[in-house]
């Protein structure tokens, strides 16, 4: 057999796995893989980032507009350790990615080389998996092996690192596929709880679905809207469950959670039955948890049997993959109508409507506001951009007020709210989906964190549309100084480069807009522009997001002001 | 409550570092260690850790444990 270089290696094995796209950095300890990437021009884009934190995240934006795991690829020493944050984020997430970091010789590991960090040991508790590869003949069925761990049961991040030596020496590449297979959990009582489920849910007089990120994952939103309409249900969402099911639903009453909606918020503690799934009840949903829903008997299901229990102590604990649950489920499920339990969601939605709502979409005087900016895109869009949200307040309004109609619509780093992950998230959304229109929502203050990714939007010509929502502070934290800490605003004010000037510099077409009467001009500009756009939108620098549950609060003690 | 956790995983490096990193976030502290290869053939190593948790958490810890990729069995059960 004809032998090949490490890195050749790893070039054949990513093709293997489809890797059509590497988002990257290159250096000292991964050159031996850029020359042979040089080879591979024209079968993998490699995306050059500014940071490699815009490496990870833009990862994670293709992974969740393309359905498979997102790769980025950096040097040893700082060039891995700047991808912490974004691998973090993935875990927090299940979002697969696949990190390759170059790493110092074998011979070198251990003695404080130059730009040696101890790459496994910094990220094995927020990585699924990871390896260091010493050996060039492990690396066929390393990359099989990370790909596979990376996609399959809850997805999540993996990295591998190679030495240097490794991606120099020769090797036979073996290329018989090696089949991976990793243990599986296999519930003896899953019949049994499948029927008590369905039992369950059928007598129930307020049944109420909760779903999560497990649905876009599993791509399960067809089944979720075939389950809820059979059974009649109201269902809600949390923050990333949003837009696997349609906005404008009948039996969708909103979003759950510390900035959701009043009434799915409200009712989950007069609901009698609950129904998760793909969703890990997160403290930013459950509020206080020894107060939430002690009325409801509760039903979870996730792909993830640590989830089971972990937080709230269901009756019924069912490990399994949300689509093929739901395809199980539903015809076992009676076909009912539970109108006057729904009227209770709509006579508090309306509720919401006139304390809060309308006042933050309509406004007739004053400041822009968060909200009409993004009620206009809507829109505009009618629905059917992928909105990237930073993290804030321009994310928790931008989640509020979209009006989703297709699935994969927003992307937004929800468990570890990651500010900064929206503008390179935004790149690799677009690279994963040219034909979508991807709109970057971000806040003054996250714009600042990874703004350096304006060079790679550049570089690659890429058609993403960025509003910044400019309050000049860091609003979310202003605001809680402001209702829990007595308005000692602390550090939240911030005085702002002239981000037109910045836009310029990199040759994005830009605009200002101060006033309500130019903001849906300038919105069409940004949406007819062929390439890139930028907005930067004075908003009020004093809003605050409603409905909350304070924190430590019950989710029924949600406050409309 | 005193818990002796018993599990088997690939013997890879790492793993024990993995494991310690789930007792670590939770603060738990090692009363004592052992792990050996129990099966030549198959690379598995048996791991025997003590520790001291209280029973409502045992049962979540374990499994996280259980999640870890390289582990193939994991148990637990209360010492007197
Ligand atoms: C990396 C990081 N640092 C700090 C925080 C804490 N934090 C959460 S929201 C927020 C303010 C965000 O400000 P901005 O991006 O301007 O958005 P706004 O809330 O004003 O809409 C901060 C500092 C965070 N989430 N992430």
């Amino acid at each position: 057999m004809e032998k090949i270089s490490g890195a050749q290696a790893l070039m054949k094995s990513l093709l293997r796995e489809g890797v059509d796209t590497i988002f990257g950095y290159p250096g000292g300890a991964i050159m031996p893989v850029y020359d042979a990437l040089y080879d591979y021009k024209d079968s993998i884009r490699h995306v050059l980032v500014r940071h490699e934190q815009g490496a990870a995240h833009a990862a994670e934006g293709y992974s969740r507009l393309s359905g498979k795991p997102g790769v980025c690829m950096v040097t040893s020493g700082p060039g891995a350790t700047n991808l912490v944050t974004g691998i973090a984020d993935a875990m927090s997430d299940s979002i697969p990615i696949v990190c390759i970091t170059g790493q110092v010789t074998a011979a070198a590991l251990g003695t404080d080389a130059f730009q040696e960090a101890p790459v496994i040991g910094i990220v094995t508790p927020v990585t699924k998996w990871c390896y260091q590869i010493t050996n060039a003949a492990e690396i066929p069925h390393i990359v099989a092996k990370a790909f596979h761990i990376a996609s399959s049961g809850r997805k999540g991040p993996v990295l591998i690192d190679i030495t240097k030596d490794a991606q120099f020496e020769l090797c036979e590449y073996d290329d018989s596929i090696q089949t991976i297979t990793l243990k599986s959990r296999h519930d003896p009582h899953f019949a049994k709880k499948l029927d008590r489920a369905a039992a369950l849910l059928n007598s129930a007089k307020r049944p109420y679905v909760l779903f999560g990120h497990g649905i876009s994952l599993s791509k399960a939103e067809n089944e979720l809207v075939q389950f809820v309409e059979q059974g009649g249900f109201p269902a809600a969402s949390t923050l990333l469950g949003l837009s696997s099911m349609p906005k404008s639903h009948p039996l969708y009453m909103g979003m759950l959670g510390m900035h959701g909606n009043y009434a799915p918020n409200k009712l989950t503690n007069k609901a009698d039955v609950i129904f998760a799934i793909g969703m890990r009840f997160d403290d930013r949903v459950t509020g206080d948890i020894k107060k939430y829903a002690p009325q409801a008997k509760i039903i979870h299901v996730d792909i993830d049997h640590a989830e089971l229990d972990k937080v709230i102590t269901a009756d019924i604990a069912i490990h399994a993959d949300a689509k093929e649950f739901l395809a199980q489920i539903t015809p076992l499920i009676k076909s009912r109508k539970h109108d006057e339990w729904i009227g209770q969601f709509k006579k508090l939605d309306t509720e919401e409507r006139e304390v809060v709502v309308d006042a933050e979409l309509y406004p007739k005087s004053g400041e822009i506001s968060m909200a009409e900016v993004v009620r206009i895109v809507s829109e505009k869009t009618k629905g059917k951009a992928v909105i990237v949200a930073d993290v804030g307040q321009h994310q928790m309004v931008s989640a509020r007020y979209y009006g989703f109609e297709n699935s994969d619509s927003f992307i937004t780093s929800g468990g570890l709210g990651t500010m900064g992950f929206a503008l390179p998230a935004s790149i690799g959304a677009k690279i994963a989906g040219p034909k979508r229109e991807v709109i970057a929502i971000i806040g003054d203050g996250s714009f600042q964190m990874n703004i350096q990714e304006l060079g790679t939007i550049m570089q690659e010509k890429l058609s993403v549309k960025i509003i910044i929502l400019n309050n000049r502070h860091l609003g979310m934290v202003r605001q809680w100084q402001e209702l829990f800490f007595e308005e000692r605003y602390s550090f939240v004010h911030m005085e702002n480069p002239n981000f037109n000037k910045i836009a310029d510099g990199y040759s994005i077409p830009n605009e200002l807009v101060e006033e309500r009467k130019d903001l849906a001009p300038a919105l069409d500009r940004m949406l007819k522009a062929e390439g890139s756009y930028l907005l930067d939108i004075m908003v009020k620098r004093d809003e605050n997001v409603f409905p909350m549950i304070p924190s430590g609060a019950a989710v029924d003690e949600v406050r409309l002001k | 409550m005193r818990y002796v956790l018993t599990i088997k995983s690939e013997n890879a490096p790492g793993t024990l570092y993995r494991i310690a990193g789930l007792l670590l976030r939770k603060k738990i502290n090692i009363e004592s260690l052992h792990v050996k290869e129990i099966d030549r053939k198959k690379h598995i190593s048996l791991f025997t850790i003590e520790i001291f948790l209280s029973t409502h958490l045992m049962a979540k810890l374990i499994k996280q444990i259980d999640r870890v990729v390289e582990v193939t069995h994991a148990e637990y059960r209360r010492m007197q």
